[in-house]
């Protein structure tokens, strides 16, 4: 990360990438085309309400943020580190300029890096997905980490450097956050895919939602913020403290249900209660029929 | 107990006490009986139980395990008195004709062929009034039992509360800007008003989704219709008007959760796969001198799913 | 001895032989003048087959569906206005939701055995229409709708597609996300038919979706109207049952004319009465173990919000899974829409099925020209036309069954939902038709068998001196043999057949 770079962190920091900025952007936009806005890129914008910021002894802006969301950017004294692991474990497809051009390949076969922020990279690193295990599979599939959260995070460093970007590795402050909006946000945003349990579903093409059952906080942000593979990216349109209290409902109530009937049917809904009634309830009721007629 | 249905059936009066088909079909009675009046006591116990977890106000799991396994221990002690202890018969019973005699079939039928349909054949006339009347009365009643059950369609199909200049607002209110959404975002939004309508939610509900940086054509004609990559998307699947709530950003389809039906964004959302048998009506956007998102109109046909008077198809290929 | 106790023996003396018991039951013969036919309905016999205890458990868990139907109506507010959800359920705290779904979470969470009782009406909901269409099988298979039970088929068929309506209705009520989903689809199912689509749904629902009047008018409907009705026919399906007598399989003295079993009093009762609780335990069990229909995780409804993998209960999958694998042909000509897509599987479908189900009796009566008086039962490997027919069918509508959960398939199997919707359009055609005549073959081969449904005799095995293993089968039971060989009727097939099984009329039992 470069040091001019830094310096515009106060900045960018006061602008909102995150969050409702409309505010902000109308007053800066007042003058414009009516049908051309000049196109507000997530680089120039930043987050009005960013009311934490935490500067290291030389003064530059390391973690920001409010009090549901910090982001941290990776430590720029990582840079060498991640470069080595990236060449180990990395460029073999994204290329050693990690730019998705592999050393005998062409562009566009794997996808490029650069400038993809942060929580990107420690995203599917850290969930496991990356390095892929089946490079030919259409949707990586969650797993064992290969690579420990630290080296993740080098590696994010030294991808970073080469074009800084957003969003930085996000810490949900979940003690903030509003169960209860995170469950009717929850409903409108993301039960359609990864359905109203969290358990994930069958989509087009061989691609799926995942379940959620099993994913740390810090990780759901990160997935809502860069929106990996098929699912869509929500920035301005949910603020920090929005994805925070989606962030406590899906670690809270969606990995914890509260059953208070009995055994919860794996979140299949009806499928499951039908096979349940019939199989169990109206089978068990059979058999005493079975016991109590004649059998002739 | 297994000999029981190889007895001959007899008549059950007239048997004498030793009758073998009275005697109990268990070998053991007095085993049987012994079981039988455990799962009595037990189910007394479960009972108990039951009112005791009802009166501590126990978790509901205890309540239904003691009052299931009360019920459940009393019918199977039941059951078993009636196959084990009592007569194991089998017993027969005769079956009688249920038609009734010629003479009786002849008179019940001339009761209502000769007396009966004599008179009405007598009087035509009254018996047509009087049938005249009650069918015209059969047909008005209909209008109070349907009529009055809601209102007329009249238009309320083909419009919905987006207008010349409505903004669209999220779920909350707030007005979408161009700088809200990066490119794979989506939002649902709303008609300014309508947010927290009934109305508003079942009819208005639109996806607006950022697939470009740059103004989007997703049909020919539709030029001006997604300003800044910003396509707009009436949220009602054109098949049974589910909410098209699923959006794939890189296959860049939206998918119906109900039944699967998939449409392409980047291409007038025409349908790619599944049931739906129109493409999802596109909402004309643009933005503002304030960077807001607003509609040029109305959608250019009705939104969701399909119904008799439905004909503009107007803008759409398939 | 005391005067009290010489005076209550006189008194047993003077009430006669029967006591107490006999003077109450003559006080009421004076007025009623019920002995006889009260001596005949205890004498009542039923059979003992197991098969004839299904359409019990039906009636059991529609007691058990009114029992705790009643307790819900007490706590249950079927309206939609809108509230501020305040109560134990914290995750839920200060959204706004309707009445009706407020009031579920109240049953649920607040109702001292609430949440108990609204998981027991819906498992018992789930049992009751999947006892019902067991129950069916059996009637069909057997050929227990003949002649003179014509009536009491399309009384049992009426009650089946009541119970599911109301099953939908009563679904639909909690106004959550996914039963709201459900209502959803309900209406532009009504909105599809051709001239009144629009209209109906308008008013059935009380104007454009979501209207005001939907929960109201459901709620009266599930609680009274339809309860009523099922009430109403379930009464006269047992009074036609008591009027025709039981069928019987043949058998052991069992004929045209008799009926063969046990009698109402003291077996049947106990044994119905022990089944009675027997369901009701079971059911409770569920509703103690199995969570279903948790509608705090769902959330209320709101027409914007969906969730993936919504399948509505069971009863109504096939339907659902007809409207997925349907292809999208949309009718659009002359200015008017017929949407084809919906109207073809979610209303002609089920009509074509429900109507055929409702003429079988007749047709095949028709086409056997077998107009005789019923009472004993057909084995189903004796009709193969007609138990390959309903295998067929029963085939199909599993196959739409497995259909409405294509999206579940494909995640659980990691294949592509594409490619199982595809294999569920080309299944659920292909394999009724092999269905039918593996079926028919089977029954076929089955006929050929001597003894089939006669009791087994088991095989003595020993080890003779050699070492060697010899397996001698027992002499049959010779109870087996009627106890009048009594000349059977020759059954009428749809076609004329080899009458394997059967010799100069006489339905042999050399086993």
């Amino acid at each position: 990360m470069t040091t001019s770079f830094l310096r515009r962190v106060p900045l960018i920091v006061a602008a909102g990438f995150l969050s409702a900025a409309p505010i902000l952007l109308f007053v800066g936009s007042a003058n414009a085309n009516n049908l051309n806005p000049p196109p507000t890129t997530r680089k120039n914008a930043g987050t009005p309400n960013s009311t934490i910021v935490v500067k290291d002894k030389n003064g530059n802006v390391i973690e920001y943020g409010n009090k549901y969301i910090t982001y941290k950017a990776p430590s720029n004294s990582l840079d060498s580190l991640g470069r080595a692991l990236f060449m180990e474990n990395c460029a073999s497809c994204h290329g050693s300029q990690a730019n998705g051009v592999p050393a005998n390949g062409t562009s566009g076969a794997y996808p490029d890096l650069v400038g993809l922020g942060p929580a990107t990279i420690t995203f599917w690193i850290d969930s496991g997905r990356m390095p892929a295990k089946d490079v030919a599979a259409v949707q990586a599939r969650r797993g064992q980490p290969a690579l420990t959260p630290s080296q993740a995070t080098a590696i994010a460093a030294w991808v970073n450097s080469l074009s800084p970007s957003y969003p930085d590795i996000p810490t949900p402050h979940l003690k903030n956050a509003n169960v209860s909006d995170g469950a009717a946000l929850f409903a409108l945003n993301c039960a359609a895919c990864h359905t109203i349990e969290g358990d994930g579903d069958a989509l087009a093409a061989s691609t799926f939602s995942p379940s959620l059952r099993n994913i740390p906080a810090f990780q759901v942000v990160e997935a809502i913020r860069t929106g990996p593979a098929n699912m869509p990216r929500f920035t301005g349109n949910l603020s920090d403290q929005q994805v925070a209290d989606i962030t406590k409902y899906v670690t809270t109530e969606i990995q914890h249900p509260n059953n208070p009937g009995g055994f919860g049917l794996g979140g299949l809904g009806p499928v499951a209660e039908g096979f349940v009634g019939l199989l169990l309830g109206l089978g068990l009721l059979i058999l005493v029929c079975y016991w109590i007629g004649d059998r002739s | 107990m297994s000999d029981v249905e190889h007895r001959t059936p007899v008549a059950l009066s007239g048997l004498s006490e030793d009758d073998p088909h009275l005697q109990p079909a268990s070998k053991n009675p007095q085993t049987v009986e012994r079981v039988i009046a455990l799962t009595f006591v037990l189910g007394t116990l479960f009972v108990a139980a039951f009112g005791a977890c009802y009166w501590i106000n126990a978790k509901p799991w205890t309540l239904g395990a003691t009052l299931g396994g009360g019920l459940f221990l009393f019918g199977v002690g039941l059951v078993a008195w009636g196959k084990y202890l009592m007569p194991r018969g089998p017993f027969v019973e005769e079956r009688h004709v249920l038609a009734n005699s010629d003479a009786d079939r002849e008179a019940f039928a001339a009761a209502i062929v000769e007396r009966g349909g004599g008179v009405v054949k007598r009087r035509k006339l009254l018996a047509g009034l009087l049938g005249g009347g009650l069918g015209i009365f059969g047909v008005v009643a209909l209008f109070p039992a349907l009529r009055s059950l809601g209102p007329l369609p009249k238009g309320t199909l083909f419009h919905t509360d987006w207008k010349k200049g409505s903004y669209a607002v999220d779920q909350t209110g707030r007005r979408i800007n161009v700088g809200d959404l990066s490119i794979g975002s989506i939002v649902t939004v709303f008609p300014e008003g309508a947010q927290d309508t009934d109305r508003g939610q079942a009819v208005d509900q639109t996806v607006l989704i950022r697939i470009s940086n740059q103004n989007y054509t997703t049909q020919k004609g539709r030029e001006t219709w997604g300003p800044m990559g910003y396509v707009a998307y009436s949220k009602l699947c054109t098949h049974l008007g589910c909410p098209v709530g699923l959006y794939e950003q890189q296959l860049q389809l939206l998918v119906c959760p109900c039944h699967q039906s998939m449409f392409d964004v980047t291409n007038g959302a025409i349908p790619q796969f599944g049931p739906a048998p129109r493409p999802l009506p596109q909402l004309p956007l643009y933005i503002d001198s304030s960077g807001f998102i607003r509609s040029q109109a109305d959608y250019d046909q009705p939104v969701g799913p399909g119904f008799w008077e439905r004909h503009r198809v107007t803008g759409s290929k398939v | 001895m005391s005067d009290v106790a010489t005076n209550k023996r006189a008194q047993r003396q003077a009430a006669g032989p029967y006591g107490k018991i006999g003077q109450t039951l003559n006080e009421l013969d004076d007025r009623l003048g019920v002995a006889k036919g009260g001596r005949t309905f205890m004498d009542k016999i039923f059979p003992d087959h197991w098969s004839f205890m299904l359409g019990e458990i039906a009636l059991y868990s529609f007691v058990i569906l009114l029992v705790t139907g009643i307790f819900l109506t007490f706590y249950f507010v079927p309206s939609v206005a809108t509230v501020i959800y305040h109560g134990p359920y914290k995750p839920m705290d200060g959204q706004r939701v309707t009445e009706a779904w407020n009031s579920t979470m109240n049953i649920s969470f607040t109702v001292r055995g609430g949440l108990l009782m609204r998981q027991m009406h819906h498992w018992a909901c789930d049992i009751f229409v999947g006892a019902i269409v067991v129950h069916m099988a059996r009637v069909f298979f057997t050929g227990a709708f003949r002649k003179p039970r014509e009536l009491n088929w399309t009384i049992g068929l009426t009650l089946l597609i009541l119970a599911i309506g109301n099953g939908f209705l009563g679904y639909s009520l909690p106004d959550d996300l996914v039963s709201g989903t459900g209502i959803r689809i309900a209406y532009s199912i009504m909105e599809s038919i051709p001239f009144v689509g629009s209209y109906l749904a308008f008013w059935v629902f009380g104007g454009n979706f979501p209207g005001t009047a939907t929960i109201p008018r459901f709620f009266i409907l599930h609680v009274l109207l339809l309860p009523l009705l099922i009430l109403g026919l379930v009464s006269a399906h047992l009074f036609l049952l008591v009027r025709q007598k039981h069928t019987q399989f043949p058998g052991n003295g069992r004929t045209e004319k008799n009926v063969v079993g046990s009698p109402m009093y003291p077996v049947f009762i106990a044994k119905t009465t022990g089944f009675l609780f027997i369901v009701g335990g079971i059911t409770a069990l569920l509703g103690a173990f199995a969570q279903i229909n948790p509608i705090w995780q769902f959330g209320p409804y709101d027409a914007a919000r969906i969730s993936y993998a919504v399948q509505p209960d069971w009863y109504m999958g096939f339907l659902d899974g007809a409207l997925r694998i349907w292809p999208s042909w949309s009718f659009m000509a002359f200015g008017h829409t017929i949407p084809l897509e919906v109207f073809i599987p979610a209303v002609i479908l089920p009509g074509i099925l429900f109507n055929v189900a409702y003429l079988w009796p007749l047709l095949e009566r028709k086409f056997t020209k077998d107009n005789e008086i019923h009472h004993l039962l057909d084995r189903p490997s004796d009709r193969p036309k007609r138990t390959a027919a309903g295998v067929a069918v029963l085939v199909l509508l599993s196959m739409l069954h497995i259909a409405s959960s294509t999206d579940v398939i494909a995640n659980f199997f990691h294949v592509s939902l594409e490619s199982t919707l595809w294999a569920m359009r080309i299944l659920v055609i292909v394999l009724p038709i092999i269905a039918y005549p593996v079926a028919f073959k089977i029954c076929k081969e089955m006929q050929g068998y001597r003894g089939v449904g006669k009791r087994k005799t088991h095989n003595i095995v020993s080890r003779t001196a050699e070492g060697e293993y010899v397996a001698t089968p027992t002499p049959s039971y010779g109870e087996d043999v009627g106890h009048e060989l009594e000349a059977t009727p020759v059954p009428t097939y749809i076609e004329v057949e080899p009458e394997v099984p059967f010799e100069s009329g006489v339905r042999t039992v050399d086993r």
